[in-house]
């Protein structure tokens, strides 16, 4: 199906917290109880629908070991979005987000939204951060927040289409650049102002004969 | 160039004058004064003439002027003149090729270049300055970065590798240079990451991410598609090696859409019928052949099941498949491209019942019309085809009949007999054909065809058992499988045998009805027990994989006995077996089988691995069955002896291990199965969904 934007999104933060979890989630509504070490990056994508537009989401699921610390840069810098992930049943999880927010910061486009989560919240009998702390955290530096649980699915929708809304207000109020792809955005091919379709929306219904796929 | 020469005089001073300096001497002096003068032009001046010295002095100039040339580097970065002649001077010196003038100094095949690449990048953060020089825009230095990068991982492209990951922001800077207007930087870039991207899949991985296959299909757009040049070919091989092997880049291929986007491209105009060979020039030919393989990548049938079919779906919805048949279909298309089109198609169907209905329907445009794969089958039997063509289609009509019930149901009625005559040529018809023609590999490839619908189908065995074949005028028709027996034992060229012993043991396999004729005809068994016991010929290839086969072909009418014809039991085949054959040799040859190369080469890849005609051996379907059968074979064999001679001695039986690992192996292939039936169900469903939807 296509799409009007197209939007590329990073997961970020330690190893364990959940950030393979949550992609799967996300993309085929499915839960991985054994910890399946991502070696450097995985690919994942789906579409999403924001203010009546269909909208695709490119998601790169990043290794959070120290190991594969210099591959993740170069992933920052042509991501519109990141979650930044930790876990909230440890604290060390927690702790380490300053340098992983520095690390994006530091490598990323200037508008990149960054979405913080703290995952695992189905674990609240072992809860190691409280919410308020994150709540905190988020607000200190300007990020969007959320519990989430990649096991039950609560939140982990919300958590991507919520990233991607503050996104395509950006794209509203103009901040982003959308002609420049290294901000991780791209416009549909029939939604290009070129385009002489114009902004007709293909959202939902009947596929288009030709490239109808995906 | 005068002023060249006037340089180097000056810089060289009035050496030349006294005694022949030797070139250490005057390499030494420059170096240093490379390093010690303090006036940029001095500088610039000593690093022209090292420079100009560094093929002839290769490497004097390397090991004296390394570490100079290095701070050159970090310490003039703001001034493009010297900075580009230091890195052309490195680019001489770590150069993979040997100079001409250099030969006689150090031979023609020395590693300089190569050891003075692992002496530069033992300092981690040369290549980190390298690859920092590739942001000024300035000609004279961006092209030499690249081109020193290039001979950098041409000698070690390992480290080279590992070094660019960890650079920050490393490979992103080489992608932004796709970008850059000047072609002769974009094409050496492009190159620089053909090679860089060859089996690091984390480097893959990031090209692709910064936007890559937007990028390659620019470029090509550019250079004109497939009718492009060089370029054009280097665009696709880095798009092959962006995708061979790397899931989750084909996933970002697929979700990206980019599947779409080669449809176009394989829309090759047939305007210029007339002149065939001016619309086939050798550039185009290697754009195609680049072009199939990386379709091919995407439905590689080693690939995950689920991700293949979802690619399979798009290919055909997109219309790339139908480009393709009509490439098959065209005329004046090279043989090659043809074959690697056949084998394209092949994968692109293969267990997509979509697809195959497709092909199925596909008309060639001959006279009278006939269903494409008719035309195909009638190369794949005719002598005059090449070799390589005749594989490729038998290899597409297995990728047509894999887990295609109807396919295989509609190929055996055409040999049945039907009411009416039938006036137009069938497949079943070509395959009989073929299987009974003077040409042995047409009787393999028509055996082994035929075999291919059979698989996982009792009721097509049992159908093909009713198949008649008129003879001479007067005399009964036959059956075909009489017929088989009757080729096989009558034959003389081994080739022939083995197709058809293929067949036999596909036929037998799982069927009892199969096994009760085989066991009725006329000396069939006391045929299969004469050539195993028959002299061992141990060096002979052909001869020792036609008695595995027969072993094989005995076991299963073992095996999938009824005991329903009395003087072949399944008790006194073994007791056959025993006392002709003895158990030892009967379970040698049988597990002889996989102890040969072309087995195991058969077995990993369905597509026909034969180089040459005497190659053609084996098949990998019938590997396959050969694998799962082999262990319960045997132990039916050994169970039906070990009846017989109970009170007798101890009969030597499998160990526990290997029966249990047989087993296992058995169970694995069902446990497979599941899965993949799993999985199409589950794509059935989403693609049911999507539809309703
Ligand atoms: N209870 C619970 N367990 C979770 C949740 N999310 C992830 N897990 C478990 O946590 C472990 C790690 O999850 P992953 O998603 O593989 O972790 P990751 O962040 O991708 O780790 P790396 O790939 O090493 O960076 C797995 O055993 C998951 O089953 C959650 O929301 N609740
Ligand atoms: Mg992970």
């Amino acid at each position: 199906m296509s799409y009007a934007y197209l939007f590329k999104y990073i997961i970020i933060g330690d190893t364990g917290v959940g950030k393979s979890c949550l992609l799967l989630q996300f993309t085929d509504k499915r839960f991985q109880p054994v910890h399946d070490l991502t070696i450097g990056v995985e690919f994942g994508a789906r579409m999403i629908t924001i203010d009546g537009k269909p909208i695709k989401l490119q998601i790169w699921d990043t290794a959070g070991q120290e190991a594969f610390r210099s591959i993740t840069r170069s992933y920052y810098r042509g991501a519109a979005g990141a979650l930044l992930v930790y876990d909230i049943t440890r604290r060390e999880t927690f702790n380490h987000l300053t340098t992983w927010l520095e690390d994006a910061r530091q490598h990323s486009n200037s508008n990149m939204v960054i979405m913080l989560i703290g995952n695992k919240s189905d674990l609240d009998n072992r809860r190691e951060v409280r919410r308020e702390e994150g709540e905190a955290f988020a607000r200190e530096h300007g990020l969007v927040f959320m519990e989430t649980s990649a096991k039950t699915a609560i939140n982990v929708e919300d958590a991507f289409i919520n990233t991607a809304k503050v996104i395509y207000e950006k794209i509203q109020e103009g901040v982003f650049d959308i002609n420049n792809e290294a901000n991780g955005i791209k416009i549909g091919p029939q939604h290009s102002p070129t385009s002489p379709s114009g902004l007709t929306g293909t959202g939902g219904q009947g596929n288009t004969q030709g490239g109808g796929c995906c | 160039m005068e002023y060249f020469k006037s340089s180097l005089k000056s810089v060289l001073g009035s050496a030349s004058v006294e005694n022949e300096p030797s070139g250490a001497d005057t390499v030494e002096r420059l170096v240093d004064r490379l390093q010690s003068s303090t006036l940029l032009n001095d500088r610039r001046d000593a690093c022209r003439a090292l420079k100009a010295l560094s093929r002839t002095y290769r490497v004097e100039v390397g090991a004296q002027g390394m570490d100079a040339l290095r701070q050159i580097l970090e310490m003039d970065r703001t001034d493009c003149e010297i900075i580009g002649l230091a890195l052309d001077t490195l680019c001489n010196i770590t150069s993979p090729k040997t100079f001409d003038e250099e030969v006689d100094k150090h031979g023609p095949n020395n590693k300089v270049g190569e050891q003075f690449t692992e002496i530069f990048i033992k300092n981690a953060d040369s290549v980190g300055l390298v690859l920092a020089l590739l942001e000024e825009f300035e000609f004279k230095v961006r092209w030499p970065a690249i081109k020193l990068l290039m001979h950098l991982s041409t000698n070690r492209l390992k480290d080279i590798q590992e070094i660019i990951l960890v650079s920050p922001m490393g490979v992103s800077k080489l992608m932004d240079l796709l970008g850059d207007s000047r072609e002769v930087i974009r094409n050496d870039v492009l190159l620089l990451l053909i090679q860089l991207t060859k089996g690091n899949a984390n480097i893959q991985k990031i090209v692709a991410f910064e936007n890559a296959f937007d990028r390659i299909f620019d470029v090509i757009a550019q250079e004109g598609n497939v009718e492009g040049g060089i370029v054009v070919e280097d665009c696709l091989l880095l798009m092959l090696n962006l995708l061979r092997g790397n899931i989750s880049n084909q996933n970002f291929f697929k979700e990206g859409s980019y599947i779409q986007k080669l449809t176009p491209m394989f829309q090759i105009s047939s305007e210029h019928d007339d002149n065939p060979l001016s619309t086939w020039s050798p550039q185009k030919v290697s754009n195609v052949h680049c072009m199939v393989q990386v379709i091919r990548a995407l439905v590689a049938p080693s690939g995950p099941a689920q991700a293949v079919s979802n690619c399979q779906r798009i290919m055909r919805a997109c219309g790339l498949l139908q480009a393709l048949c009509n490439i098959l279909m065209a005329s004046g298309v090279p043989a090659d491209v043809l074959t690697e089109t056949i084998n394209t198609v092949a994968e692109v169907i293969r267990g997509n019942s979509s697809n195959q209905e497709f092909l199925a329907e596909v008309m060639a445009p001959s006279n009278p019309p006939r269903p494409a794969i008719v035309v195909l089958l009638m190369s794949m039997v005719n002598e005059k085809q090449s070799f390589a063509l005749r594989c490729s289609v038998l290899y597409c009509f297995q990728c047509f009949l894999y887990k295609n019930e109807m396919g295989q149901s509609q190929l055996i009625q055409t040999l049945l007999p039907q009411g009416n005559e039938v006036p137009s040529l069938t497949t079943g018809q070509l395959l009989c054909g073929g299987l009974f023609s003077s040409d042995s590999l047409s009787n393999w490839f028509s055996a082994v065809a035929l075999s291919y619908a059979l698989i996982e189908d009792n009721t097509q065995k049992e159908q093909l058992l009713r198949v008649l074949l008129a003879t001479n005028i007067g005399k009964p028709p036959v059956t075909l499988m009489q017929q088989c027996v009757m080729l096989l034992q009558q034959g003389s060229k081994a080739q022939c045998k083995l197709g058809l012993l293929i067949l036999l043991c596909r036929w037998t396999a799982h069927c009892l009805a199969a096994v009760k004729s085989f066991l009725l005809i006329d000396s069939s068994i006391a045929y299969l027990t004469a050539l195993l016991s028959s002299q061992e010929n141990n060096d002979d290839l052909q001869e020792t994989l036609l008695q595995s086969m027969c072993a094989m072909l005995i076991g299963l009418c073992v095996h999938f006995n009824d005991n329903s014809i009395s003087n072949y039991t399944k008790e006194k085949l073994c007791n056959l077996i025993e006392n002709r054959i003895g158990l030892e040799r009967f379970q040698d040859a049988i597990g002889g089988l996989a102890r040969h190369e072309v087995y195991s080469r058969t077995l990993k890849h369905p597509q026909p691995s034969a180089k040459n005609p005497s190659e053609l051996l084996l098949d990998h379907e019938f590997c396959r069955l050969s694998k799962t059968l082999e262990g319960v074979i045997i132990k039916s064999v050994l169970d039906g002896s070990s009846l017989h001679q109970k009170n007798e001695i101890a009969t030597p039986i499998l160990p526990d291990s290997v029966l249990i690992t047989q087993y296992k192996d058995v169970i694995r292939e069902q446990s497979s199965q599941i899965q993949k039936l799993n999985q199409l169900t589950e794509s059935l469903v989403k693609e049911k969904n999507e539809l309703e939807v």
